[in-house]
């Protein structure tokens, strides 16, 4: 399978994205932020079984030949600017109880919240993309390229999936029992 | 008035979540996005009002000669999360014009807590690169080390904040 | 059994078996159409000259990323601005962006120019080779050269190569003389600022 730019498949996957969310109930900023006051536990619920099927899929579809792994774009790492840069994130999440993307799922439910919170963000893009020449010194540094856990930690590939997995499961049980203790 | 329909189950939505980010690896060779296309359509906009700021300009200069927003990957992606949610808002019946906050805070407050906040995530996705969608979805299902960090952070940061605002929640 | 629980008995046995499968990389198999690549080697559409590749890291061209594929042993201290090293037997990891452009660099050229096959054949469209490598940048861009008896075309010609040349720590210099005005257009294509033609590989 050989991946292509096509603008209806980027509309298309969107489109999925937006109606996942939504149903997902995380258009909603109240659910988001009870994440933090460990009241709703749905934010780590979707993203880690998002997170753990794709991480899943893409290791044995790739190992299966149907993908190709190292066709995929794996997002660079420059360590210190996204510790700071998540930080900072999360701080405003916690804020606005929204993200960007579903900042935009809750804009398009009619939530005024969420407009706000897109608003804010291009304000936010905006000015730290104009400030971005005297930044840039900092941002550049601690660059990895894309650099994956497997080769961070010289451990196979599937160790970690299956690390992550385990994780991930583990968690999950966690929650719930916390979930049923109120 | 008709009742909305309840939420999907968390686990399952999640898969579906993933199901659609495996899809992405699969057609398109790219995960999921949103800050992107935050970041073009801003260098799309300070290009259109002054365009001798953006030539040469290290950051919004980047986006001159892509072939226009229209075909920005990112946007196109966005613009179609816009519809996918409006569409499930509506057959849900769960699309409503309103503000959704904690139950002592007035509506201003919360909307300006939202556009503060919005501005905080502007900042911290340019650092990063990204936000959660891009890279602690994306990114951390390709294990990417960065992603990782940012996502480990972005959660940290969310938790020690928390208690500092409480009053928008509780 | 409830959905989730089904999922979760699901992702635990994937998980489980993963460390068993071996690395999901597996060979990546090209494909090459041959007429297609041939015709793009002919129109010259799989290459760039070191003074054009100068000019558009001096621009900062969005997405251009250059990779030095020299070996341990090729290397002598002195890389272009910005390349990654990457080494030619991990080519399939190069995981470039959708947006990205590529320019393989080499020695003299001819790894480059294998490398360009080899992801052309992986799909990737935006790639490109510096066809007489880093002898080629050394030659133009870092030792430009004007000849002794050149014209006055030919010295404002040079004018922006020196430019160039300078803005990356090059020594433009003259060279000597060499009868024809200095400015004797290489066989086949428009090098803009070229003062003396030089051909490389091919």
């Amino acid at each position: 399978m050989m991946p292509s730019d096509s603008p209806l498949v980027a509309f298309g996957i969107g489109i999925a994205f937006g109606v996942a969310l939504e149903r997902a109930g995380l258009a909603h900023a109240p659910t988001l932020a009870g994440q933090f006051y460990f009241t709703d536990f749905t934010v780590f619920k979707v993203m880690f079984s998002a997170l753990v099927t794709a991480m899943l899929g893409a290791f044995w579809l790739s190992r299966l030949g149907v993908i190709e792994l190292a066709a995929v774009h794996v997002p660079q790492t420059w360590l210190l600017p996204q510790v700071v840069g998540g930080l900072v994130f999360g701080l405003g999440f916690v804020v606005s109880g929204l993200c960007p993307g579903t900042g935009c799922a809750a804009a398009a439910s009619g939530r005024l919240d969420g407009l706000s919170t897109v608003l804010g963000m291009f304000v936010g893009v905006l000015a730290t993309g104009w400030a971005y020449p005297m930044l840039e010194p900092f941002l550049v540094r601690t660059a990895y390229g894309p650099l994956t856990l497997p080769q961070a930690l010289g451990v196979p590939y599937g160790v970690v999936v299956c690390g992550v997995v385990v994780v991930a499961l583990g968690a999950f049980r966690l929650v719930e029992w916390q979930e049923r203790r109120t | 008035m008709t009742r909305p329909a309840p939420y999907a189950n968390p686990y399952v939505a999640g898969t579906g979540l993933g199901l659609v980010l495996l899809a992405a690896y699969a057609l398109a060779g790219r995960g999921l996005g949103a800050s992107g296309a935050f970041a073009r359509t801003a260098s799309g906009a300070v290009q259109a009002l002054a365009p001798g700021q953006t030539a040469g300009h290290a950051w919004f200069g980047r986006y001159l000669d892509d072939g226009g927003i229209g075909q920005d990957w990112l946007v196109l992606e966005v613009l179609g999360l816009l519809c996918g949610a409006f569409l499930s808002a509506m057959l849900a019946r769960r699309w409503r014009l309103g503000i959704e906050r904690g139950p002592h805070v007035g509506s201003g407050a919360r909307l300006a807590a939202a556009c503060l906040g919005g501005i905080a995530m502007g900042v911290g996705a340019v650092f990063a690169r990204g936000c959660t969608s891009g890279l602690a979805l994306t990114g951390g299902a390709l294990l990417s080390v960065g992603s990782w960090a940012f996502m480990l952070c972005a959660f940290a940061g969310a938790y020690a904040c928390a208690p500092l605002v409480r009053g928008l929640w509780r | 059994m409830s959905a989730p629980r089904a999922l979760g008995y699901a992702a635990l046995a994937l998980g489980l078996a993963a460390p068993f499968a071996g690395s999901p990389y597996g060979s990546a198999r090209g494909r090459i159409d041959v007429d297609e690549l041939a015709g793009v080697v002919a129109r010259g559409e799989d290459h760039v000259e070191a003074i054009d590749l100068a000019q558009r890291i001096r621009a900062r061209q969005p997405g251009l990323r250059v990779i030095d594929l020299r070996t341990n042993e090729e290397l002598d201290g002195y890389a272009i601005p910005g390349a990654e090293r990457h080494a030619i037997d991990a080519l399939s990891r190069l995981h470039p962006a959708p947006g990205d452009t590529l320019v393989l660099v080499s020695q003299a050229g001819a790894h480059a120019a294998q490398a360009w096959v080899l992801l052309r054949a992986l799909g990737w469209r935006q790639v490109y080779f510096l066809r007489g490598g880093m002898d080629e940048w050394r030659d133009e861009v870092m030792r430009p050269e004007l000849a002794a008896d050149a014209d006055e075309h030919a010295r404002r010609a040079f004018e922006v190569v020196a430019d160039l040349s300078r803005y990356f720590g090059g020594a433009p210099g003259i060279g000597p003389a060499r009868g024809d005005g200095g400015s004797g257009a290489p066989p086949g294509g428009e090098r803009k600022g070229a003062v003396r033609p030089r051909r490389y590989g091919c």
